[in-house]
């Protein structure tokens, strides 16, 4: 299965995504996004709830059921990633998505920082593809499927910051902001 | 591992943890209950959602929400 078609979330990142005015447009980037089920069981808001049962009517979010060998390479994960000084820390929810990621090659979805610095630190995830709100409005931008106003190129993502609290750290907005800048000039 | 990698990463947790303490309402924070208080600063100094969620004895949502009342940010 080719990357891009599908990716996987947890819950860091559904909380936040859900408050965001242009949240549906995680459906124009992916065929599905898959929801495991026990980061469906930490989402308790009706605002989440209502978003999440709406999207899984219409068959944009689906479930995840990871198998007892997934499962168990999660647990794996997380014991190796304790050894690691530099990761902070990631649990179930967070690394049955990495492992989902690494086999399946869904992109995973967090704004978890451990399950972020996994792949730059872990060779077995290297190939993980693990995208924050900030690589997702990105990825949107670049990919067309939202329409921005090239006088104002981190508008989206200021947007984003004003819907849901979440500040993105400087260098990273910096190089999105050069990256939308270039998408712009036609480069 | 490059050294120019952990550099980053330890400039961005540094600039993370400046913004957490700098837009934290203090003056909020000061009124919670000890066990909903201790959680706020200890989810300032380690950003860490999840282990802060748990030490309130909030869910992550309803932690996240709390963040939100106390103006401290969510910095990735």
């Amino acid at each position: 299965m080719s990357r891009r078609v599908f990716a996987i979330a947890d819950t860091c990142f559904l909380i936040d995504w859900a408050r965001f005015r242009r949240k549906d447009m995680l459906f124009k980037l992916f065929k599905a996004v898959f929801v495991p089920e026990d980061v469906l069981n930490e989402v308790r808001s009706e605002e989440t709830i209502a978003w999440i049962s709406s999207a899984l009517s219409r068959d944009y979010l689906a479930l995840y059921t990871p198998s007892r060998d997934e499962v168990n390479e999660a647990r794996q994960l997380i014991e190796e990633s304790r050894l690691k000084p530099h990761i902070p820390s990631v649990d179930l929810p967070e690394a049955i998505c990495l492992v989902a990621g690494r086999r399946r090659g869904y992109v995973v979805l967090t704004e978890n920082r451990g399950a972020l610095l996994i792949p730059k630190f872990m060779s077995r995830y290297s190939g993980v593809v693990v995208w924050r709100s900030l690589e997702v409005i990105l990825n949107a931008i670049l990919e067309g499927v939202v329409e921005i106003d090239c006088s104002k190129p981190g508008e989206l993502f200021s947007e984003y910051s004003r819907d849901t609290l979440h500040i993105f750290p400087t260098k990273a907005l910096n190089r999105a902001v050069e990256e939308v800048k270039r998408k712009c000039l036609g480069k | 591992m490059p050294g120019e990698v952990e550099r980053e990463i330890a400039e961005e947790e540094r600039e993370a943890r400046e913004l957490r303490r700098r837009f934290a309402d203090w003056d909020f924070i000061s009124k919670q209950p000890p066990k909903i208080r201790e959680a706020l600063k200890y989810y300032i100094e380690k950003g860490d959602l999840r282990r802060a969620a748990k030490l309130a004895g909030l869910t992550i949502e309803e932690f996240r929400e709390l963040l939100r009342s106390a103006r401290i940010p969510v910095v990735v």
